[in-house]
C-alpha cells in the first residue's frame, strides 16, 4: 500500500497514524506471549527483566526453571496424561465428526439445521455450564476421576471443530470426482478411501488438530471431572497460578508457546497443500 | 448388429415432483452408434445422460442396455465410460495413477494395468506427461487424459457431458476430430451432450434436439438441418428468417402463405388446417439477390437496413414482408453495389421455405 | 450403418404428462429422495448419539436440577399435607405442629434430617439450626401432648411464620424459588414473591456487570481489530500471510499461558510497572491487576482474534472495484470508505461481535485468575456455587440464565451470519 503522488497532507498524515495504530494492535497481540519466552530463562524468581538481563549478562540468564520443571514428577506426570487424554479424545472426536461431516455435506439432509446446531453446541456452550452439567451426570455413572470420563468429555468439546473444519473442506469438494470413481467401475467404499478421503485429509488433519488443542488446553472440565490421578498440564497450570505463581509455570508456558507455534506451522503447510492439491496455486 | 443397445423407454424426470425436467423421453441407440443430445442449457439433455451413468434415477420409465434393464444397477456395476464436463480427473493423482484407477478397481494384475496405461497414452499422444499431476497439465491435455481414462477399461459404452465445453475455439475443432477417429477406430458406442450445435453436426450420426423436456427432432444432422419439423429446431440449428402468416391453401407438400396482402409459397412441413397460423422458415443463404424472373417461385420488394462485411459474404439486414430483420447472405462477389434504403428484390425457392407451426407469442 | 428416421412418440406427444399420474409420479420421487437422506442421516447418528449422551443429557439433567424440588414433599408428607389448607397469614393449626414434630423425630432418629434442613437454610438463613435443633430435642422426649408448646418452647422461632412461610413455599415437587433467587427475587412468608432485601442483592448487578463488561470488551475488540483487518485484507497475499500469522499465534496459544503472561506482566513487580516507571507516566507501582481493568486487558487480547479472523475474511472477499468507483465518482478517500466499503463489511462485524460476545459473557478461566474480587463474572459464581456453597440448585439456576442469554445470542448469529458459514482457524 504505497501512498500516490497526489495526496493531501491529511490524507498523508492519516495513512501513517493508520499504520502506527495497526502495528501497536499486532505488538499488542504478539508482545505478551513472546514476552514470556525470555523471562522464563531469568536467573532470579523474579518476573521482570533484572538489570544483567537488560545488558545480556550470562550469567543473568539460566536455565534453572527448566530443571525445576523436570526434576518434578508432578508436570512430567501431567504431561503424560495431557497427552494421553488428548490423543484419545483426538481419536474419538476425529473419527466420529469426520463421518457426521459426509453426512451433513449433503444439504437436504433432513433436520440438518437442527442437527448441525446440536453437533456444535460443544463450542457454544459456556464451558462451566458444560463442567457443571458434566459433574454431576458422570459422577452419577462412576465417570469422575477415570481416564475414561475424562477423555469422554473432552471428545465432546473437541467434536464440533472437526464437524466444521471437515464440512467446510467437502463443501468445495468436486462431487464429480465421486461420479467418476463410480463411472469407473469402483465401489464407492474403494471411491471413498481412493479418492474422497485423500482429498479430505488436510481438512480431517486440522479439524484432528483442533481438538487436539482443545483438549490439550482445557481446564475447566479437568478441574470438575478429574482427580488427582488424572491431572493435566492445564491443571497442573492453573493450580500453579492459583496457588504460588512461580517461574517454574514461565518455563511450562514457554513449552507451550513453542507448541502452538509448531502447531500453527503444520496448519499453514495444510492450508497450502490443500490449495496445491486444488490447483489453486 | 443390435439397434436398441441403449434403450430409452417413456423415462420421466422431475426434482420436485411438481416440474418434470425430462417429459416422456424415448431413445433407441444402435450399437456403434454416435448420437448427440443437443440443446440449451436446462432442456433436460444432461439428465437424460445422468440416468444412463445412473447418478440420477428416472422417476418413472425404464433405461436398457442390452436389453438389461439398469434402474436398479449402481453406477459402478454399469460398465459405461464417461467423460465429465469439466474432466474430474483426481488431483491428488498422477497421470498414470488416473489411468490406472479403473483397472486397479477391477483388481487386474499389475503388469496388465501398466501396459494398458502405457498404451492408452500412446494412443492420446501423451506417453511424456504419465508421472504429472493433472494440475500441471493444459487445458486440452485434461482433456485428452480425461478421454483415455473413459476409455482404458474399454467399455462398450461411452457419455460425454460436454466434454469440450472449457476449451478454445481451435482446441475444440481438433478435440472434435480426435473423438470422431476414436470413435471409427474402437467401434464403440458414444452418446454425447452439447449444446454447441456445430459440434452436434460435425460428429454425430444422429442428434436428438432437446428442449424443455421434450425431444423435438432425431435426426441426421442433414436432415435437421434442410428438413426441420418445427420451429424451435428450425431457430435453434444454424440461422433462420421467421416470417408470420396464415394457411391459405395447402395440400400433402405445398402450400400458400398469406402475409398482408402477399402470398408466399412454401413447403406444407407441420400445416394442418386451413386458416390457422404457421410461421415460414427461410435460410438466408437460400434467399438470392436481383433473382432472374421465373427461377424462383418466391419474389418480393425489400428494403435495405444495413450491410455489413463479413469477408466472404455481405450480410444484409432488410424490412422484407413486415419482418425489419430479415437477414440475407449476399456473396461479396456480387456485382451490385448496395446502399441502405434502397429497395431490392429478393427471391427464394418454395423448396427452401418451411411451413411450421405457429410460434406461440 | 443406416438408420431410418423414426418419428419418436416424443416429439408427438407434448401433452403434460403430469395430469395423468401425478400422485404416482410424487411417490416414486419421495423414495428416491427419502433414501439419499436417510443414509446422510445415518452417518451423523453415531456423533448425534455420542453429544446426546456425553453432552446434551448431562446439561439438561444439570437444568433440571434448577427446578427439581423433591426433598420437602418427600421427608415432610404429613406436613405438607396439613399445610396445604393454610393461607400463609397467621400461624399454621396444631396439626401442622403434630405433623412436623412426628416426621422431624422419625428424620432425626433414620440421620435423614441434615440435607431436608439444609436446603431450607437456602430460603431462610438460620433454619438448619433450627430444624437440627428441635428434631434432637423432640427425639429425647418421652412423651409429648401438645408438640406446638414443646416446640415454641425448644425454639421461640417456630412462633414465627416466616420458617412455616418456607416449608410451605418449597411443599411442591417442583420450586421456581432457585430462579427467583437468581434474578434477586424471594418468596416471603406469605408466599409472595418481593424483591430481596438490598444487602443480598447480588444476581443483578452481576448479570448486569458481566453484560456490560461483555459490550466493553466486544467494542475495544472492533475498535483494536477492525483497522488491522483492513490492513491485512488490503496488503498483498505474501505480506498479509505473514501478518496473519501474528494474529494466529495468540489464537493458538494456550489460554492459561495467554492469562499467566498477562499476570505476570501487570503484577506490581512486572514488566509494564517497570516501564511506566521508567518512562515516568506514574511515580509508584500501580495495581493493575486481580481487578477489572486486569480482566478487561486480558480478556481484550485472548478474543481479539476472534474479532479480526471473521472481519478479515469477509473483507478478503470485498471486490477493491467499489472503492475505486467511489473515488472515480468524486468521493474522497473517507467518504467512499465509509459509504461505499463499510457497509460491505457489516456481515463480517456482525459474525466477529456476536461471537466476541458470545465468548466473553461465558469466560470463566480469565476472571478467576486475573479478575480478583472486582474482576468476577457469572462463571466465576457459579463455579462458586458449585464447588464451595454447594447450592447446586442455584448454581443451574444461574447456568440456566446464562444458557439462555447464549442462545439467543446463537439464534440471532445463526440468523445472521449462518451457522453453515462458522469457521475456525483461517
Amino acid at each position: 500500500m504505497a501512498l500516490p503522488k497526489y495526496c493531501t497532507p491529511m490524507e498523508r498524515v492519516g495513512f501513517v497514524g493508520f499504520k502506527v495504530y495497526c502495528t501497536a494492535v499486532l505488538f499488542f497481540l504478539v508482545a505478551p506471549i513472546i514476552i514470556i519466552v525470555p523471562l522464563s530463562f531469568n536467573a532470579t524468581p523474579y518476573f521482570s527483566f533484572t538489570e544483567g538481563m537488560l545488558t545480556l549478562d550470562p550469567s543473568a540468564y539460566s536455565l534453572r526453571w527448566y530443571q525445576d520443571m523436570i526434576d518434578n514428577p508432578q508436570w512430567f506426570n501431567a504431561l503424560k496424561n495431557s497427552a494421553y487424554i488428548a490423543i484419545a479424545a483426538t481419536i474419538i472426536s476425529t473419527i466420529l465428526g469426520t463421518i457426521a461431516a459426509l453426512g451433513l455435506a449433503n444439504r437436504k439432509m433432513p433436520f440438518r439445521n437442527a442437527v448441525m446446531a446440536l453437533l456444535i453446541s460443544p463450542m457454544i456452550v459456556p464451558v462451566i455450564i458444560s463442567a457443571a452439567g458434566m459433574y454431576f451426570f458422570y459422577t452419577r455413572f462412576g465417570l469422575s476421576q477415570t481416564y475414561l470420563g475424562i477423555i469422554l468429555a473432552h471428545a465432546a468439546l473437541g467434536t464440533p471443530f472437526v464437524v466444521i473444519t471437515v464440512t467446510a473442506t467437502l463443501s468445495g469438494f468436486d462431487h464429480s470426482l465421486v461420479r467418476a470413481g463410480a463411472s469407473l467401475g469402483a465401489t464407492p467404499v474403494y471411491t471413498f478411501f481412493n479418492v474422497t478421503l485423500p482429498l479430505i485429509r488436510p481438512g480431517v488433519i486440522s479439524g484432528g488438530l483442533f481438538a487436539f488443542g482443545t483438549s490439550f488446553d482445557e481446564v475447566v472440565v479437568a478441574l470438575f471431572i478429574t482427580g488427582a490421578e488424572q491431572r493435566t498440564v492445564p491443571r497442573q497450570m492453573w493450580s500453579g497460578i492459583r496457588e504460588q505463581i512461580s517461574p517454574t509455570i514461565l518455563a511450562v508456558a514457554s513449552i507451550l508457546i513453542l507448541m502452538s507455534v509448531m502447531l500453527l506451522l503444520t496448519l499453514e503447510l495444510l492450508r497450502r497443500r490443500n490449495a496445491k492439491l486444488r490447483g489453486l496455486s | 448388429m443390435n439397434s436398441q443397445y441403449v434403450s430409452f423407454k417413456k423415462v420421466q424426470k422431475t426434482y420436485d415432483g411438481e416440474q418434470l425436467v425430462v417429459k416422456n423421453f424415448n431413445l433407441d441407440i444402435a450399437e456403434g452408434e454416435f448420437v448427440t443430445m443437443l440443446g440449451p442449457s436446462g432442456s433436460g439433455k444432461t439428465t437424460c445422460l445422468m440416468m444412463l451413468a445412473g447418478f440420477e434415477t428416472a422417476t418413472n420409465g425404464d433405461i436398457y442396455i442390452d436389453q438389461v434393464a439398469v434402474n436398479n444397477l449402481a453406477p459402478h456395476k454399469r460398465d459405461i465410460g464417461m467423460v465429465f464436463q469439466n474432466y474430474a480427473l483426481f488431483p491428488h493423482m498422477t497421470i498414470a495413477e488416473n489411468l490406472a484407477f479403473p483397472l486397479k478397481a477391477r483388481k487386474m494384475p499389475t503388469d496388465m494395468i501398466e501396459k494398458k496405461v502405457k498404451n492408452i497414452l500412446d494412443m492420446v499422444e501423451l506417453g511424456h506427461v504419465a508421472t504429472r499431476r493433472p494440475g500441471q497439465l493444459s487445458g486440452g491435455q485434461q482433456q485428452r487424459i480425461a478421454l483415455a481414462r473413459a476409455l482404458v477399461f474399454e467399455p462398450k459404452l461411452v457419455l460425454m457431458d460436454e466434454p469440450l465445453g472449457a476449451l478454445d475455439k481451435q482446441l475444440r475443432e481438433q478435440m472434435q476430430y480426435e473423438i470422431k477417429r476414436l470413435h471409427q477406430k474402437l467401434g464403440i458406442t458414444i452418446l454425447y451432450v452439447t449444446h454447441d450445435q456445430t459440434e452436434a453436426l460435425t460428429m454425430s450420426d444422429r442428434i436428438a434436439v432437446f428442449n424443455e423436456g421434450v425431444v423435438q427432432q432425431l435426426a441426421s444432422p442433414t436432415d435437421l438441418y434442410e428438413n426441420p419439423e418445427n420451429t424451435f429446431v428450425a431457430q435453434f440449428i444454424g440461422e433462420n428468417n421467421q416470417l408470420q402468416g396464415s394457411v391459405e391453401e395447402f395440400n400433402s407438400d405445398h402450400c400458400v402463405i398469406n402475409i398482408g396482402k402477399e402470398k408466399v409459397k412454401a413447403r406444407a412441413v407441420k400445416v394442418t388446417n386451413i386458416g390457422e397460423n404457421s410461421t415460414l422458415s427461410i435460410r438466408p443463404e437460400n434467399v438470392v439477390l436481383d433473382p432472374e424472373i421465373g427461377k424462383f417461385d418466391n419474389i418480393f420488394q425489400a428494403k435495405t437496413q444495413e450491410v455489413i462485411y463479413h469477408g466472404d459474404h455481405l450480410r444484409l439486414v432488410v424490412e422484407l414482408l413486415g419482418n425489419r430483420n430479415f437477414v440475407v447472405k449476399v456473396p461479396s462477389t456480387s456485382s451490385h453495389n448496395l446502399m441502405i434504403g434502397e429497395t431490392i428484390s429478393l427471391g427464394w425457392s418454395s423448396h427452401d421455405c418451411h411451413a411450421l407451426n405457429a410460434v406461440a407469442s | 450403418m443406416h438408420l431410418e428416421l423414426t418419428s419418436l412418440p416424443s416429439v408427438v406427444d407434448m401433452q403434460d404428462p403430469l395430469n395423468e399420474d401425478q400422485a404416482k409420479l410424487k411417490q416414486n420421487l419421495q423414495k428416491a429422495e427419502r433414501k439419499k437422506r436417510l443414509r446422510s442421516l445415518m452417518l451423523t447418528l453415531p456423533l448425534l448419539a455420542f453429544i446426546m449422551i456425553t453432552f446434551v443429557v448431562p446439561i439438561a439433567e444439570m437444568l433440571y436440577r434448577s427446578i427439581d424440588n423433591p426433598l420437602i414433599a418427600k421427608n415432610l408428607p404429613n406436613t405438607v399435607k396439613s399445610l396445604s389448607q393454610w393461607e400463609q397469614q397467621g400461624l399454621p393449626d396444631k396439626e401442622a405442629y403434630n405433623a412436623l414434630a412426628e416426621e422431624l423425630i422419625r428424620l432425626y432418629q433414620s440421620k435423614s434430617l441434615p440435607p431436608l434442613a439444609s436446603r431450607l437454610n437456602i430460603e431462610v438463613a438460620g433454619m438448619r439450626s433450627l430444624m437440627m435443633k428441635t428434631g434432637r430435642k423432640l427425639s429425647t422426649f418421652e412423651q409429648i401432648n401438645d408438640y406446638k408448646t414443646a416446640m415454641i418452647k425448644i425454639d421461640k422461632r417456630w412462633n414465627n411464620i416466616e420458617y412455616w412461610g418456607a416449608i410451605k413455599n418449597l411443599s411442591s415437587k417442583f420450586t421456581i424459588s432457585y430462579y427467583l433467587a437468581a434474578l434477586d427475587f424471594r418468596q416471603n412468608a406469605q408466599g409472595d414473591i418481593v424483591a430481596q432485601p438490598e444487602h443480598r442483592q447480588v444476581y443483578l448487578n452481576l448479570f448486569v456487570k458481566t453484560l456490560g463488561l461483555s459490550a466493553l470488551i466486544t467494542g475495544l475488540c472492533l475498535l483494536l481489530g477492525y483497522p488491522l483487518a483492513y490492513l491485512l485484507a488490503t496488503l498483498p497475499d505474501s505480506k498479509s500471510n505473514l501478518l496473519l500469522i501474528l494474529v494466529l499465534l495468540p489464537f493458538w496459544t494456550s489460554l492459561l499461558v495467554r492469562t499467566t503472561s498477562w499476570i505476570v506482566l501487570l503484577q506490581m513487580q512486572g514488566v509494564v510497572n517497570d516501564l511506566l516507571l521508567y518512562v515516568g507516566v506514574i511515580s509508584e507501582r500501580i495495581q493493575l491487576v486481580h481487578n477489572t481493568f486486569g480482566t478487561v486487558v486480558a480478556m481484550v487480547h485472548i478474543l481479539l482474534p476472534f474479532m479480526i479472523l471473521p472481519i478479515y475474511s469477509v473483507m478478503k472477499g470485498i471486490s477493491p472495484d467499489y472503492f475505486r468507483a467511489a473515488r472515480s465518482l468524486g468521493a474522497t478517500p473517507t467518504i467512499a470508505f465509509i459509504k461505499a466499503y463499510m457497509p460491505l463489511t457489516m456481515s463480517g462485524v456482525g459474525a466477529g461481535v456476536l461471537l466476541t460476545f458470545i465468548l466473553s459473557i461465558g469466560f470463566y478461566i480469565t476472571p478467576a485468575l486475573v479478575g480478583g474480587r472486582s474482576g468476577q463474572m457469572i462463571s466465576n459464581f457459579i463455579a462458586y456455587h458449585m464447588q464451595s456453597s454447594l447450592n447446586w440448585g442455584m448454581a443451574s439456576a444461574l447456568g440456566g440464565i446464562l444458557l439462555l442469554t447464549v442462545l439467543i445470542m446463537f439464534y440471532l448469529f445463526n440468523r445472521i451470519v449462518g451457522i453453515n458459514n462458522i469457521k475456525v482457524g483461517n
